[in-house]
C-alpha cells in the first residue's frame, strides 16, 4: 500500500477518494490531524492500536524497576528511581489521554489489557536480576524508546505527537541516569564491574527486539509510513540505536554478546548477527519470563484499589446531593 | 456500583506569572476537586506550572478550521447563536491553537447565552488571529488553583533537581573514560 495511488487506497480502504487525497494533501504539507478533523477508519484504528500499546508498555514499565525502589543502594539513587517510575505512571496518563481523543475509552483500554488482549512492548517480560539492571534499562531501554519517541514527536496526529514531546523530554533524564551508573560501575570495583557485564549481557538481545520485526516482516509500516504516523521504520531506528551504543559500551570496557559484531567501513554501521526473533514472539504471544507475573501484578493493583475508586466515588455522590 | 474509570477533565497549566493558560491533556476524576489534585500528581511533576485549571472536558466547544470551511457548519453555528436571548447570556473562556504543532491557549473571553453563541463572538471578535482550532467553554465552569495553595501544589517539583537531564555529565564522562584508553 505504501506508494499506491490515491484512488487504488481509497478503494481499499473504502474511503471516499477525495476526501482521502485532501487528508494526504494536508499530511504531505506537514499539517497535524486533530481530533475533530476527517481522518481515515484506517489511520483512526492504527492510531488507536498504537497509541494504547504505548500506553500499555508505560504502566507495565513501571513493574521491573518498581521492585527494586526498596532496595536502591542510596539515597539519592532511591529518589531518582522514585521520580523515574513515577513519570512512567504520567506518561501513560498522556497517552491514554491521546487515545481518547480518537473515540477509545479509558475502561476499554484498560480492560483489554487487564484482560490480556492489548500488547505492550515485550522488554518489560524481563526480570530485573540486580541492582544494575535499573542501569541497563536506563541507558538500553530507555535510549532506545527515546529513539522511537523523537520520531513520534512528528507524528501527524497531534495529540500523539505532543505526548511523544514531553515524553521524550522527560526520558532523556531517565536514559542519562542509567548511563551514568552504567558508566560508574564499568569503572568500579570488580564486584560493579561483572555485575554491570551481566546486566548488558541479558538486556542487549531484547533490547534490539524493542524496535519490532524487520521492516519486511513488518504488515503494518507502510501505510504507517504512508500517513506520517510514522516517519522512520523498525530497521532504521535499530541501526541508529546499534551505532550509538557499540562505541560507548566498548569504550567502558563492556563486551556486546554478540560474537558476529562487526563494522561495516562501506556504510559506517556496526552490523550484528541475527536476531532471534522465535524469543520475540514467544514473548509477544505471552510466554515470555515475567508475562504471568506482569499481568498478575497489574489486576492486583487494580482490584486492590477498587475500595479507593468506590470511597471517591461515594464521595462525590455525597457532595452532589447536598 | 460500576468499576468506571469517571468522567474526564481537560487541564490547562499556565508555566509563569502573566503568560497565558496552556492546555496539557486530561485527568479522569469523580469530581472536579480531585481533577485538580490529579492534574497537579500527572503534569507538574517538572517545575514549570505557577497555577492550574480543571474543566469538565465535555463541556468543551471545540470548532476546527477545517469544520469552520464548511458553509453548513458556519451557517449552523450563527443560527443557534441568534436562536438564544442575550439576558441568560455569561462568561467564556476562548482558547486557540494557531501552529501544527503547538497546543491550545488562551485567547481572551467573550460574553453569550450559550457556546455555539460564545463561539460565533469569539470568531468575530478574534478573527485577526484566524487560528487552526478554536475552543470556548463557560468560566464558571473552571476550578482554579488557589493562589495560597501555589506553593504546596508547585514548589516541591522546583527543588527536584535530580529530574533534570543536565545533572547528569555523560558526556564528560565517556570522554574521561576515551582519554584515559589512549593514554
Amino acid at each position: 500500500m505504501y506508494g499506491a495511488d490515491v484512488e487504488q487506497v481509497a478503494i481499499e480502504l473504502n474511503e471516499d477518494p477525495e476526501k482521502l487525497a485532501a487528508f494526504e494533501e494536508r499530511i504531505q504539507r506537514g499539517e497535524k490531524i486533530e481530533p475533530g478533523d476527517w481522518m481515515p477508519a484506517e489511520y483512526r484504528r492504527q492510531l488507536i492500536r498504537m497509541i494504547s500499546q504505548h500506553a500499555h508498555s508505560e504502566i507495565v514499565g513501571m513493574l521491573p524497576e518498581g521492585a527494586w525502589i526498596t532496595r536502591a543502594p542510596s539515597l539519592r539513587r532511591k529518589l531518582i528511581l522514585l521520580a523515574k517510575v513515577q513519570d512512567e505512571a504520567g506518561h501513560g496518563q498522556y497517552l491514554y489521554h491521546a487515545a481518547e481523543t480518537l473515540g477509545a475509552t479509558r475502561e476499554e483500554m484498560i480492560d483489554a489489557l487487564l484482560s490480556g488482549k492489548a500488547k505492550y512492548s515485550s522488554i518489560f517480560n524481563y526480570h530485573t536480576l540486580t541492582w544494575a539492571d535499573n542501569g541497563a534499562i536506563g541507558w538500553l531501554v530507555d535510549g532506545a524508546a527515546i529513539l522511537n519517541q523523537t520520531m513520534l514527536s512528528r507524528c501527524s496526529y497531534g495529540p500523539y505527537s505532543r505526548a511523544n514531546i514531553r515524553i521524550s523530554m522527560e526520558e532523556n533524564f531517565h536514559k542519562k541516569q542509567g548511563q551514568e551508573m552504567i558508566i560508574l560501575y564499568s569503572q568500579g570495583t570488580p564486584k560493579q564491574r561483572a555485575m554491570v557485564q551481566d546486566a548488558i549481557t541479558r538486556w542487549w538481545w531484547p533490547t534490539l527486539m524493542m524496535f519490532g520485526p524487520h521492516d519486511k516482516d513488518s504488515p503494518n509500516s507502510g501505510v504507517l509510513i504512508r500517513w506520517a504516523i510514522k516517519t522512520r521504520t523498525n530497521d532504521e531506528l535499530r541501526q541508529d540505536f546499534i551505532n550509538q551504543l557499540v562505541p560507548d559500551l566498548q569504550a567502558c570496557g563492556i563486551q556486546i554478546p554478540d560474537p558476529d559484531l562487526r563494522y561495516d567501513g562501506a556504510s559506517g554501521n556496526w552490523i550484528t548477527g541475527g536476531i532471534n526473533w522465535d524469543e520475540f514472539w514467544q514473548v509477544i504471544k505471552g510466554n515470555g519470563p515475567a508475562n504471568a507475573e506482569r499481568m498478575a501484578a497489574r489486576r492486583k493493583a487494580h482490584a486492590d484499589g477498587l475500595w479507593v475508586r468506590e470511597a471517591l466515588t461515594a464521595y462525590a455522590e455525597n457532595q452532589r446531593q447536598l | 456500583m460500576p468499576d468506571t474509570q469517571w468522567p474526564r477533565f481537560m487541564v490547562f497549566q499556565q508555566e509563569a506569572e502573566g503568560s497565558p493558560f496552556v492546555h496539557n491533556g486530561t485527568v479522569h476524576a469523580p469530581d472536579i476537586e480531585m481533577a485538580l489534585q490529579n492534574a497537579r500528581d500527572v503534569f507538574a511533576r517538572r517545575p514549570e506550572a505557577v497555577a492550574m485549571w480543571v474543566v469538565p472536558a465535555e463541556l468543551i466547544y471545540t470548532q476546527t478550521r477545517e469544520e469552520l470551511q464548511n458553509p453548513t457548519v458556519i451557517a449552523s453555528v450563527a443560527e443557534r447563536s441568534e436562536a438564544i436571548s442575550p439576558t441568560d447570556s455569561k462568561a467564556y473562556y476562548v482558547f486557540a491553537k494557531f501552529n501544527q504543532q503547538d497546543k491550545c491557549r488562551h485567547v481572551g473571553e467573550v460574553e453569550a447565552g450559550s457556546p455555539q453563541a460564545g463561539m460565533h463572538e469569539a470568531i468575530e471578535k478574534y478573527y485577526e488571529v484566524d487560528p487552526l482550532w478554536w475552543w470556548v467553554f463557560p468560566k464558571d465552569a473552571v476550578l482554579a488553583s488557589d493562589s495560597e495553595d501555589t506553593d504546596p501544589m508547585f514548589a516541591p517539583a522546583r527543588d527536584k533537581t535530580f529530574k533534570d537531564q543536565a545533572e547528569y555529565p555523560v558526556v564528560t564522562m565517556m570522554r574521561e573514560i576515551r582519554a584515559k584508553e589512549k593514554r
